[in-house]
């Protein structure tokens, strides 16, 4: 695939504790797959899908965090330039939501002030063991107006839509305001940017 | 912590400045299974960048004498068998000392409160900027200030308002720290429900400050509500646009994590003027300051540098001159020779050799025009962002970090004498063959016989640029020749909101010098040349024309870069020393350590070799990979084969079609 065959590119980056399914969440969308008990992945900065929105190429480019959250040690660049930011919990798993509002400061601290936040409940497969209901969840997310969805990495419930709906958000976001992707570099001045990482490509 | 370390590696790296995180990367690229930890809550030691609550938070660490920690450590003693012995390592970090801040800005307590009450009105988008705020509000209550003008501890000056010049209230950082942790571990979340009722009220404190006229002066509290806008380096560097960490970062690909700007300008200083240093052959022919002939003698000059070599004729006789000297005898007028003596070879030292100059002359000549008008880059959000892009590269090669995680000491075989683990603040015993520590981390009694160099360093806020041009977005570089022969030339960068490290309206400017004095000492005649202190500003209104300063910080940051592997006391052969931040401009001494403690650990690896790309080995959009159980498995394999044989090429390529 050349470097011009798509109309825009966004990067999106996944965030959460440890083992609510971030990796999984971004496998099942790149690559249709579920690995099961997989352990981390060597090697893989970044996943890439190319999907069609209303006849426009959107080149997704999903970060996943390396692992770094295990020990609360996520790099504060880590964030930097992100267009979206899918915040992830664990349904089943009171302490991964109790987190949230952590992860929230880190996205205030370190990431741009445009970036959109969805927040994911996943793994409803496993309803049964559900420990944060839809309703709290819902009412935080508004609270910090954030978008809200729950999925299913396993049972491929919800996955598609998450990173379709954001695509299409980050495309209207675009249109409207053509600077959203010039954040990291946001004014003008003498000195040009210098990107080695075109993030987006709005022709 | 929820979750265990495990107890064996092949390589464990304590503290995460630049060359360590090289290191980690280098190692992990390579296949080596990596623990990498740091005793601070943040990446980069003393290579950190920091927000503005962030630095008064570094700041308060260093001003308190309080040895925190101790009381949480399991004692490692019991842990160590008969036939091992243990090497401790520090407590306490010393690297920093002679930490003085001041504020200029005003800090009139109206403003205080009316932020305080717009906090309340104004919840804005998310739970963590209320706490941000609420962190920074914490700074400037009232009685926490008069608390901390009674204390004993401070030097008279300091405590006297009048004096105009205030020293920073931080006491209460660390407080508001812990409440805000507090606050995310339990109360958190009712927290932000409670506040649903008014979350449609909801504007960024941003737009908010635009809606209120009068603003353009700035504040104590303005600098201390727009903190997050500010990344604060506590080391001053740039990159060279052909230099090693360039190379570094494009050969490695760890340059996609991390964005750069060009510094624009190079400033000289010459008879108490702040002049732009004309250096690519447009600037040359474009500069209003210098005459014709200047022109002409300039490029003339400049052009021999660049193939100095190739006329030994024209230098030979000099070779035992000082660059200086040799400077005279080529027709350059006193300001060409200023320029290229200060600005271009940036060598003011009279020790300089000829050979020296013209080489540094011709390096710089060679890095113009790479990327930009000047030799120059600096990296969005400050030179902090570097160490943190080669962790991330390692962590991606399953390297396993861990902030916040102490090691109280080696432990060493007696019979091999080599190191076989260390021992972590929880009394966990970790295993690795390879061990490499970062200097400030070593013992006293390990340093007995190391001498130490210092580094003078200021970090000021400023309301204008020192040159004022057309454009308000400039990064500039200026040396400042030393008062008197023997002193040490001040480097200055100023840096513009752009390259966001500081908020709208204000310049950040870094001064570094190797120390002869305490940081203030070595550089407050410099600042006072170049700036002037906002309290001052109604008395004197010829100095109307320098940047008002709002903040300033100086500190003096030990160097440890000169050091020899044999200074230090018994270490083990398999634990390696990283030095932290030298003196230099540029980053070439930390990354030549990193290449040549890698080399000696594993002589037959290459250094950071290119990643395969993620888009080679991800599937397309459009050929949907039917659902094979262990399908993945197969493009972990194929991506593992491919980098040993470095071979990028062939297998993923199949799989895009």
């Amino acid at each position: 695939m050349s470097m011009e065959d798509y109309d825009f590119l966004f990067k999106i980056v996944l965030i959460g504790n440890a083992g609510v399914g971030k990796t999984c969440l971004v496998r099942r969308f790149t690559q249709g797959l579920f690995p099961p008990g997989q352990g981390a992945t060597i090697g893989v900065d970044f996943m890439i899908k190319t999907v069609e929105i209303n006849g426009e190429k959107v080149k997704l480019q999903i970060w996943d965090t390396a692992g770094q959250e295990r020990f609360r040690s996520i790099t504060q660049s880590y964030y930097r330039s992100a267009n979206a930011l899918i915040l992830t919990y664990d349904i089943t798993c009171e302490e991964s939501f109790r987190c949230l509002p952590e992860w929230l400061r880190e996205i205030e601290q370190y990431a741009s002030n445009k970036v959109i936040t969805v927040l994911v409940g996943n793994k409803i497969d496993l309803a049964e063991r559900r420990e944060v209901s839809q309703q709290r969840a819902e009412e935080f997310s508004e609270a910090q107006d954030m978008y809200y969805l729950e999925t299913s990495a396993k049972e491929s419930d919800n996955v598609e839509k998450l990173f379709l709906d954001l695509a299409c958000r980050l495309i209207s976001e675009a249109r409207q305001n053509t600077l959203v992707n010039n954040v990291s570099s946001p004014l003008p001045g003498e000195g040009k940017s210098i990107s080695y990482l075109t993030c987006c490509n709005f022709n | 912590m929820a979750d265990n370390l495990p107890t064996e590696f092949d390589v464990i790296i304590i503290g995460t400045g630049l060359p360590e995180s090289i290191l980690a990367a280098a190692c992990s690229r390579s296949g080596q299974r990596v623990l990498h930890v740091d005793s601070r809550s943040y990446y980069g030691g003393n290579w950190a960048s920091f927000s503005f609550s962030g630095l008064l938070s570094w700041l308060k660490e260093y001003q308190q004498n309080n040895d925190i920690g101790e009381e949480s450590t399991v004692a490692w003693q019991d842990l160590i068998h008969e036939t091992e012995e243990a090497i401790t390592l520090r407590k306490k970090d010393e690297t920093i000392q002679h930490t003085e801040a001041f504020c200029y800005a005003s800090q009139d307590v109206e403003d205080d409160i009316e932020e305080i009450g717009a906090l309340q009105k104004n919840p804005s988008s998310g739970v963590s900027s209320t706490f941000t705020e609420v962190l920074d509000s914490a700074c400037l209550p009232e009685e926490s200030q008069s608390s901390y003008f009674n204390s004993d501890e401070m030097p008279a000056k300091h405590t006297q308002k009048s004096a105009g010049e205030i020293s920073l209230e931080i006491a209460d950082v660390d407080e508001s720290v812990e409440k805000e942790k507090y606050c995310g571990d339990k109360t958190c979340i009712h927290t932000v429900s409670d506040k649903d009722g008014v979350k449609d009220e909801s504007t960024s404190t941003v737009e908010d400050d635009a809606n209120q006229p009068n603003r353009n002066r700035i504040t104590y509290s303005k600098i201390v509500k727009e903190g997050r806008r500010f990344n604060i380096d506590l080391v001053s560097k740039l990159l060279y646009s052909q230099g090693s960490l360039i190379d570094l970062l494009i050969k490695s690909d760890v340059s996609r994590y991390v964005e750069f700007k060009n510094v624009t300008r190079i400033l000289a200083f010459r008879e108490g003027k702040v002049e732009q240093v004309p250096c690519s052959r447009a600037d040359v022919f474009n500069s209003k300051e210098l005459t014709m002939v200047e022109k002409r003698i300039l490029m003339k000059f400049l052009t021999f540098c660049l193939e100095y070599e190739q006329h030994p004729d024209e230098y030979q006789a000099f070779r035992q001159c000082s660059f200086s000297e040799y400077l005279k005898t080529k027709k350059l007028t006193p300001n060409l020779q200023h320029f290229v003596l200060h600005s271009i070879a940036m060598t003011s030292e009279s020790s300089c050799t000829t050979i020296d100059g013209l080489n540094a002359t011709k390096n710089f000549l060679q890095c113009l025009g790479r990327f930009g008008n000047t030799p120059f880059l600096f990296p969005l959000y400050g030179q902090g962002e570097i160490p943190q892009c080669f962790c991330r590269m390692c962590a991606v090669f399953g390297g396993i970090y861990c902030l916040r995680h102490k090691v109280q000491c080696f432990v060493v075989d007696k019979e091999s004498g080599r190191c076989k683990a260390i021992i972590d603040h929880f009394g966990q015993r970790i295993n690795a063959k390879y061990f490499i520590v970062e200097d400030g981390y070593l013992s006293e009694e390990t340093c007995l016989n190391v001498q130490y160099k210092q580094i003078s360093r200021a970090v000021l806020i400023t309301d204008k640029s020192i040159l004022k041009t057309d454009s308000d977005q400039q990064t500039s570089i200026l040396i400042v020749p030393p008062a008197e022969p023997g002193a040490c030339a001040v480097r200055v960068t100023e840096l513009c909101s752009s390259t966001m490290t500081c908020m709208k309206d204000t310049y950040l400017v870094h001064l570094t010098c190797s120390s002869s004095k305490t940081a203030r000492e070595d550089l407050e005649s410099v600042v006072e040349k170049l700036f002037t202190p906002y309290a001052d500003i109604e008395i004197n209104k010829e100095e109307l024309t320098k940047p008002r300063l709002l903040w300033a910080l100086y500190f003096n940051m030990r160097d440890s870069s000169g050091i020899s592997r044999s200074s230090y006391n018994g270490l083990p052969s398999n634990v390696y020393v990283c030095s932290g931040p030298d003196c230099g401009l540029g980053n070439e001494h930390a990354v030549k350590q990193a290449e040549t403690l890698f080399q000696e650990i594993f002589p037959s690896e290459e250094f950071c070799p290119p990643p395969p790309n993620p888009e080679d080995i991800i599937f397309d959009g459009d050929d949907k990979q039917p659902e094979v159980p262990g399908t993945n498995n197969t493009v972990i394999a194929k991506l593992q084969s491919s980098e040993e044989s470095k071979n990028l090429e062939s297998p993923e390529k199949h799989l895009q079609n």
